[in-house]
């Protein structure tokens, strides 16, 4: 077990760098001058320059990488070009929502999505298995955006159950509030991806030998269905789950904007725009180790289940 | 179990009693369409999200008549009268007495504006520091009095000691205790409304500054809300979550939110102009007659039709309707699509021409353009179009890899600033001095520079007419049309004037301001 972590964080330390340095390329490649966007469409060649130098974007381009990376190293991460901001400051500021929303939505997910694939699972080619393939289909083939603006025009505008403005002062119910609909509007999204992953997960594990064994044993069918089979099954549900937590981020950026909640999502996006290359940096860095703690998280988590797992 | 379940039911019950309550009738909400407001120094901010939300806080010398935005409208602010020397060079204003900067920072005297316009001449605190290029010195004689002596006579003293951009006037102790970085996150003035908090990414709040010297502003607040989502700030101005949000340059928007009741649309000044900018340095742009057969080309009124009635209006000069010089009749080129053909075929081109114009992916824009091209198409003209993300976009026009650029624009409202960035060979991209002649115009160096320095009005005008004349004359760019700032707001709303526009490009929120009900 020790021995796996620290196989698997050096892992994460040179996965870092790599990632480090190919956005630092490829933040310098994408055209689009910060010095521009911060000074305007008024401002002349002279103030521009000016500008560049004072951000430190006319030194060499190593300099650049060497200050960067020892700068990544000892946390600072620089301030951000636009606000003037320390941009681990504004990260921080904005990463708990982002947590928040991306744990929330995905306990919905599975609380969903798990049940669902079983019940289809154990119908096969019967009504329920139809009803939850055509659902999960559904829920795949809409576009994040698309869901949140209905679930807004139906809960916000028709019935006025939720604000449209996500806002919370730290009461429960305020919290409740600014959670219920982007968590739901992601937690559908991912309900329809386990959904999927449980469902032939369990079609494959019921067809195992110690299944039928069980059956012809005379274990009662709910015992097999739930104690035998689904505890197999949930493995590659957990490799979904922490594969999916990519895509669940990725869509968060979409319902963070939509839902106007504050987030990493918001953050990366008005950091793009104005080409704000620190911030980007920062927030590639907190994407990847997220990434790679998931992964290493994931891991442990079969082990967990499923103790035939040896993490070596 | 029993508590969680009790938990979630008063969360359920929470959330459905404190659904949207009707906005507090003394708090102003207001959505803007960005992630955040940026650096909130007014000295360093240029953006629509900042200049909208700082102008509540802070005045300059002189302001124009809120709602207003032609010069004429230049009234008092923090100076009370002027006067200047009949060369132009001399300014000396006489400050209010008695005006409280905000939080305790003490009385704003001539001190504060001085130190106010050398910071705004400095470049290190200032991105406006090249409107004071013209600057000698700025002394305060006494308490109440500020002298400013030009190098040379400017188009507009008063537009550069306005509260606008470099203009506004800071609180000179605070901005020195606070720091530069400080001050960007606590702006201290002396408007109607003081700073209190910023969130990022969700909202900036403003109180009422008691002690302000027009009187106690009637509302108490202003929450100023950062909506980057369209659909989203429209949804929640629906709800009665914001009181006034800025809307999209789309006729479709404006007949949704007019059909709303107790809803009130306003396109205001100042607009944005149009202007499709032809590379004139380069083949086939370099020859007059394929730049005139595309003056010709273009309809006008079509592309005016096709961009909305109520939001957008024909251009009538190479300088927006409306600025002081603008010459309202100027001799613009007609449609004619047959002269159009002629003249290609004049030139040579009897089976056409083809430019390439790259062009931000921004969605009215780049629909400007769309239909442009359908338009030249009709001449035999084709417009070959490269969409680059906007960052992109400014970038490469600037690099001179365009050779039609259309470029969307709203400038300080005087005709200078329009012939000098973009027809003054000064101003020509790719050079130490560029800023946006991308045309590469230089017909009209002689009377744009001639009438900076007039200080006889009526030759101020004169030259400046010939300026675009010459300009139009030479086709260096086709002015097509102007889109208004839309912004929509709540009808119980009572802004306490007539708006018809606001330099800072948000509504002006005044001490009158107040809710009807």
């Amino acid at each position: 077990m020790g021995a796996f972590l620290v196989k698997r964080l050096g892992f994460a330390v040179v996965t870092l760098w790599a990632v480090l340095s190919l956005v630092f390329v490829v933040v310098r490649i994408v055209p689009g001058d910060p010095a521009q966007v911060i000074l305007g469409d008024q401002a002349d060649a002279t103030a521009i320059a000016a500008m560049r130098t004072r951000l430190g974007l006319d030194a060499p381009l190593i300099e650049q990488y060497w200050t960067f990376l020892t700068g990544a190293i000892r946390g600072d991460w620089g301030v951000s070009l636009v606000t003037g901001r320390p941009v681990i400051q504004e990260i921080l500021s904005v990463l708990p929502w982002t947590l928040e929303l991306t744990v929330v939505s995905m306990l919905i997910g599975v609380a969903i999505g798990v049940p669902l694939g079983v019940w289809a699972a154990i119908n096969r080619n019967r009504m329920p298995d139809y009803v939850t393939r055509i659902a999960s289909l559904l829920g795949l083939s809409f576009p994040p955006f698309v869901s949140a603006i209905i679930l807004l025009i139906l809960f916000a505008i028709m019935l006025r159950w939720f604000p449209v403005i996500s806002a919370r002062s730290g009461s429960a119910s305020a919290w409740f509030q600014s959670m219920a609909l982007p968590a739901l509007n992601l937690g559908l999204i991912m309900a329809a991806y386990i959904t999927r992953v449980a469902r032939s997960a369990m079609l494959e594990v019921m067809q195992e030998d110690y299944v039928r064994s069980a059956r012809a044993k005379g274990v009662p069918w709910r015992v097999v269905v739930w104690r035998h089979a689904l505890r197999n099954a949930l493995i590659p549900v957990i490799t979904v789950v922490g594969l999916y937590l990519g895509i669940l981020i990725g869509n968060s950026v979409l319902t963070e904007i939509v839902f106007n909640r504050p987030g990493l999502g918001k953050l990366i996006v008005g950091a793009l725009n104005q080409r704000d290359y620190t911030m980007l940096q920062g927030m590639m860095v907190i994407y990847t180790l997220i990434v790679v703690l998931v992964n290493i998280a994931t891991d442990l988590t079969y082990a967990f289940v499923d103790p035939r797992v040896k993490l070596s | 179990m029993k508590k969680t379940g009790l938990v979630i039911a008063a969360a359920l019950a929470g959330a459905l009693l404190g659904s949207p309550a009707l906005a507090q009738k003394t708090v102003l909400t207001v959505g803007m369409q960005s992630t955040d407001a940026g650096v909130l120094d007014p000295h360093l901010n240029s953006g629509t999200p900042g200049k909208a939300m700082l102008q509540w806080m802070f005045n300059g010398l002189v302001r124009i008549k809120p709602g207003e935005l032609s010069p004429e409208f230049m009234e008092p602010d923090l100076a009370e009268s002027w006067t200047s020397s009949t060369d132009g060079k001399e300014w000396t204003f006489k400050l209010r007495q008695g005006v409280q900067c905000h939080l305790g920072y003490g009385e704003f005297t001539s001190e504060d504006a001085v130190y106010s316009l050398a910071r705004a001449a400095n470049k290190e605190t200032s991105a406006f520091s090249s409107d004071y290029a013209a600057f000698d010195k700025v002394e305060a004689p006494d308490k109440y009095t500020v002298k400013i002596t030009l190098k040379q006579a400017i188009p507009s003293l008063l537009g550069i000691v306005m509260n606008y951009h470099g203009g506004n006037m800071v609180c000179k102790k605070a901005a020195e205790e606070l720091g530069k970085e400080g001050f960007a996150k606590k702006p201290v003035g002396t408007g109607p409304f003081m700073f209190q908090e910023y969130v990022p990414q969700q909202y900036a709040k403003l109180v009422a500054n008691p002690n302000y010297f027009r009187g106690k502003p009637k509302l108490t607040e202003i929450l100023y809300r950062f909506i980057p989502s369209d659909s989203s700030r429209d949804l929640a101005f629906q709800s009665g979550e914001l009181d006034m949000m800025l809307g999209r340059q789309e006729q479709a928007w404006v007949d949704r939110m007019n059909a709303l009741p107790g809803v009130k649309v306003v396109a205001m000044g100042p607009a944005e102009m149009s202007m499709l900018h032809l590379n004139m340095s380069q083949p086939p742009l370099d020859n007059l007659k394929v730049r005139q057969a595309i003056a010709y080309a273009i309809d006008r009124n079509a592309i005016w039709q096709f961009r909305g009635k109520n939001i957008s209006r024909p251009a009538v000069s190479v300088v927006p309707s409306g600025y002081l010089g603008t010459d309202e009749k100027a001799p613009l080129y007609p449609f004619d699509l047959a002269k159009s053909k002629a003249l290609l075929a004049e030139a040579g081109f009897p089976n056409g021409v083809t430019v390439k114009a790259i062009n931000t992916t921004l969605p009215s824009m780049l629909s400007f353009t769309e239909a442009t091209q359908a338009l030249l198409k009709r001449a035999g003209i084709t417009l070959e179009i490269q969409p680059v993300e906007h960052a992109t976009f400014h970038q490469q026009i600037r690099q001179d890899l365009s050779q039609v650029v259309h470029f969307q624009a709203a400038r300080f409202p005087i005709a200078d600033v329009y012939l000098s960035q973009f027809f003054h060979s000064r101003a020509i991209v790719k050079t130490p001095t560029a800023v946006t002649n991308f045309s590469h115009c230089n017909v009209a160096d002689a009377e744009i520079d001639a009438a900076r320095s007039e200080t006889d009005k009526a030759k101020q005008l004169a030259l400046w007419k010939t300026a675009q004349e010459k300009i139009i004359k030479e086709v260096c760019a086709i002015p097509v049309n102007e889109m208004m700032q839309l912004w929509a707001y709540k009808d119980s709303l009572d802004l306490g004037y007539d708006l018809k526009a606001s330099l800072n490009l948000g509504p002006p929120v005044l001490e009158t301001t107040r809710f009807t009900k």
